[in-house]
């Protein structure tokens, strides 16, 4: 299998490693000091609602970006539907809890079934198209289901649906920390196992692929089904927490362009990639949400740097700390002669 | 208002406050509180910019208002306002988190709604999670109500009053229709406005002898209309939108359907569909939150021809404020009231002083049912005459009586 060349871990690289995982330790951690045992130990309060509001969607942002990077950094179909498995599994788990009164836990664990079963169904027809072909579809498919669901009245139609109240802001966060995790830990299993070599091999030339033995057809299936799943699964979570869904708050096209940019801006392809991209991208969103004219100007800045980013890096910021990109004129010829056609 | 940095309006507030803090006391009585911080997360950029900056000149017209009094009296103690907005960016994704930091980092201690259903579902639920009450004037979606939530009220009239004072109205005309044609929009807001026709209209000796409806932005209604045409109807009804009204209202001119009141639920109270249709437009009905010519006898605050008056100086405008506008600063009106009833600015005892708030307004009579809907408000009746709207109905606010029967179109 054709690995990448990976330099020695450089100074640069070891800096980014440690601070995440401090940064990571402090954001398991920190919401512990909430809790009434954090408090009789006269633990500083290190989190407030805000705190929890921000961090679980950061940690929602992770799932969707990492679950994108599956189908689109992986196996190299850059999929605009992604939003439609989030959907699902939103109205999954908000119809199972609000219509038949299913205990949440138990409506949860079909979140990710039903997104990933409509991969099944969609994934067979479209994903024999390449390219912008593929991409126009999935789009398609996303902004159709939303559509669909906002007209259908036994899931509450335009009206959207109401949950019951659920307070517990530690339940959730952890939940989409976990919801996180587990997007990680599936994207490292799919890098190490032949599966993943299957996906990579497709992505760079899938007739190739086809010819050395990859069964194409099933591998791509799969890739969206798991990548379905797992967007999934936070739409499940993203239900309960919020308590009202509806076709706007669950189906909204911009989360789709959103985890696309993560996922490129981190570094599409790889392990950690997404979750700095989502990380970031997120934090700088939220900051720069609310604030007017300041937030119309941000989204012509995130367009900028995913610009920059395309062009000078590659493979993304996480390839940038140890990786090859660097930011000079070589780099630039370089990444201009992979990229151009 | 500027729309830089956070849309912070503290001006004279923080003034005060610092003033206040430091010790350097200007009048003695009343004597000067906190600052009291109120927040809303609006729609100011995005695709419901139009209507969320008319719910923030509502609110920002009150805002000044209170400002010039000193603040809101609670206890013989004068709080200055400090009114912070969120730029929701027509995203109700976004709100949630906007409204999480408008009352955990911006410290408002009370809510007002914003534009639009979704924004207003997820808003009252942060409210009802976080016991800070929420005065909303800008979401029609009446599902939130029904989840018995206690922290948030609506100073509007329910989806189901803005046909029924046609009905009201129908009832008193000589002579009286008897047959009612009713052709509604499939989205929740209409069929609600339907559905509460149908099922008022019998108890007025009114048959509804048609009841269809048709998709959203429908481009051509004339064959529901032909549909009509055999049954004459007295009272053709449409509950729907812009368009959809003056494509019936053609439609029925094409076919020479005369029926003897013609009344959508939203379109008519629009410049757009005086312009669209010229005198094709006359003798149209249509049901209306709130009307400049509206006569109520305010308790306090200012005068409907005040209100009317400060708007245009404010904002330079020659035409009377929009009801968007009435309703957003009606919001601010329950707020204020109920924080000065509760002698405290503690959330759950200005939650129950909105609950038992009754007072007359500018804009009608604020009082809440038990699921914090203003049920107690009438929807006032407007009619185009000669090109300009007349509130019609109800008679004791009206400033003209209405044309009836309407002249079939071949006497026009």
């Amino acid at each position: 299998m054709t690995q990448r060349f990976r330099p020695p871990a450089t100074a640069l690289r070891r800096l980014f490693v440690g601070g995440a995982a401090i940064a990571l330790v402090y954001v398991v951690l920190a919401p512990l000091s909430s809790t009434d045992a954090g408090q009789q130990l006269g633990l500083p309060f290190l989190t407030d609602r805000l705190w929890f509001r921000v961090a679980t969607t950061v940690a929602m942002f992770v799932v969707l970006a990492s679950a994108w990077n599956i189908i689109g950094g992986l196996t190299g179909y850059a999929s605009f539907g992604n939003v439609a498995f989030f959907g699902l599994g939103a109205y999954t788990t908000g119809v199972l809890v609000s219509l038949r009164q299913w205990p949440f836990g138990l409506a949860l664990l079909l979140a990710p079934v039903v997104p990933a079963l409509f991969a099944l169904v969609i994934g067979i027809p479209l994903l024999r198209l390449h390219g912008h072909y593929f991409a126009v579809a999935s789009l398609g498919v996303g902004v159709a289901v939303g559509e669909v669901v906002n007209n259908l009245q036994p899931l509450g139609a335009s009206t959207g649906l109401f949950l019951p109240i659920v307070r517990s802001n530690l339940l959730f966060f952890y939940l989409m920390l976990a919801a996180a995790a587990l997007a990680v830990l599936v994207t490292w299993v799919i890098l190490h196992t032949r599966f993943g070599y299957g996906l990579l091999a497709i992505r760079e030339n899938e007739e190739a692929a086809a010819v050395i033995g990859v069964n194409t057809t099933f591998y791509k299936v799969a890739a969206l089904m798991i990548a379905a799943a797992l967007t999934g699964l936070a739409g499940g979570i993203f239900a309960q927490w919020n308590t009202f869904i509806n076709q706007e708050n669950v189906f909204p096209i911009e989360y789709n362009v959103e985890m696309i940019l993560m996922a490129v801006l981190g570094g599409a392809g790889t392990l950690l990639g997404p979750v700095a991209g989502a990380v970031t991208l997120e934090l700088v969103i939220l900051r720069l949400a609310g604030g007017g004219a300041a937030a119309a100007y941000s989204q012509i800045g995130l367009g900028v740097l995913l610009a920059v980013t395309v062009i000078f890096l590659p493979r993304g910021v996480i390839d940038f700390f140890g990786g090859q990109s660097r930011l000079s004129l070589w780099a630039l010829r370089r990444s201009l002669r992979e990229t151009s056609v | 208002m500027d729309m830089k940095g956070k849309l912070r309006v503290t001006l004279v507030a923080s003034a005060m406050l610092a003033t206040a803090c430091g010790g350097a006391a200007t009048t003695p009585s009343p004597s000067i509180g906190s600052t009291l911080v109120i927040g809303s997360a609006i729609s100011l950029t995005g695709s419901q910019a139009k209507e969320g900056n008319l719910a923030k000149q509502g609110y920002d017209l009150w805002y000044d208002w209170i400002q010039a009094q000193g603040g809101i009296t609670v206890n013989g103690v004068k709080h200055p306002v400090s009114l912070i907005y969120e730029d929701d960016q027509s995203k109700p994704d976004l709100s949630a988190t906007l409204l999480e930091k408008l009352i955990t980092a911006e410290h408002a201690q009370f809510i007002l709604g914003p534009y639009g259903s979704a924004a207003t579902a997820t808003d009252a639920v942060i409210a009802e999670k976080d016991g800070i009450p929420m005065v909303e004037a800008n979401g029609a979606a009446q599902a939130i109500f029904s989840k018995g939530y206690k922290y948030t009220f609506g100073v509007l009239s329910p989806a189901n009053k803005y046909l029924t004072g046609v009905i009201d109205m129908a009832a008193t005309l000589s002579p009286k229709p008897t047959t009612v044609a009713m052709l509604s929009a499939n989205d929740n807001f209409s069929v609600e406005v339907a559905k509460a026709v149908v099922d008022y209209a019998p108890s007025k000796g009114m048959q509804v002898v048609f009841n269809k409806t048709y998709p959203a932005a429908a481009p051509d209604v004339s064959g529901l209309l032909s549909q009509v045409k055999p049954l004459n109807p007295d009272i053709i009804l449409n509950s729907g939108h812009l368009a959809e009204a003056i494509a019936i209202n053609k439609a029925a001119k094409d076919l020479n359907i005369n029926a003897k009141i013609f009344a959508y639920s939203v379109g008519p109270s629009t410049p757009d569909f005086v312009d669209a249709l010229g005198k094709d437009a006359n003798f149209v009905y249509d049901g209306s939150q709130w009307t400049p010519q509206v006569k109520y006898s305010p308790q306090f605050y200012l005068s409907v021809n005040q209100y009317v008056l400060a708007y245009k100086t404010k904002y330079n405008a020659t035409a009377a404020p929009d009801y968007h506008v009435a309703e957003s600063t009606a919001a601010c009106l329950a707020l204020q009231k109920a924080m000065e009833n509760a002698k405290s600015l503690d959330p759950a005892k200005v939650r129950d002083a909105l609950a038992s708030l009754d007072v007359m307004t500018f804009f009608g009579e604020i009082k809440f049912d038990s699921r914090g809907i203003n049920v107690f408000k009438p929807m006032v009746v407007e009619q185009i005459q000669g090109g300009v709207h007349y509130t019609v109905f109800p008679p004791d606010v009206a400033n003209g009586q209405p044309q009836y029967p309407t002249p079939a179109w071949s006497q026009r």
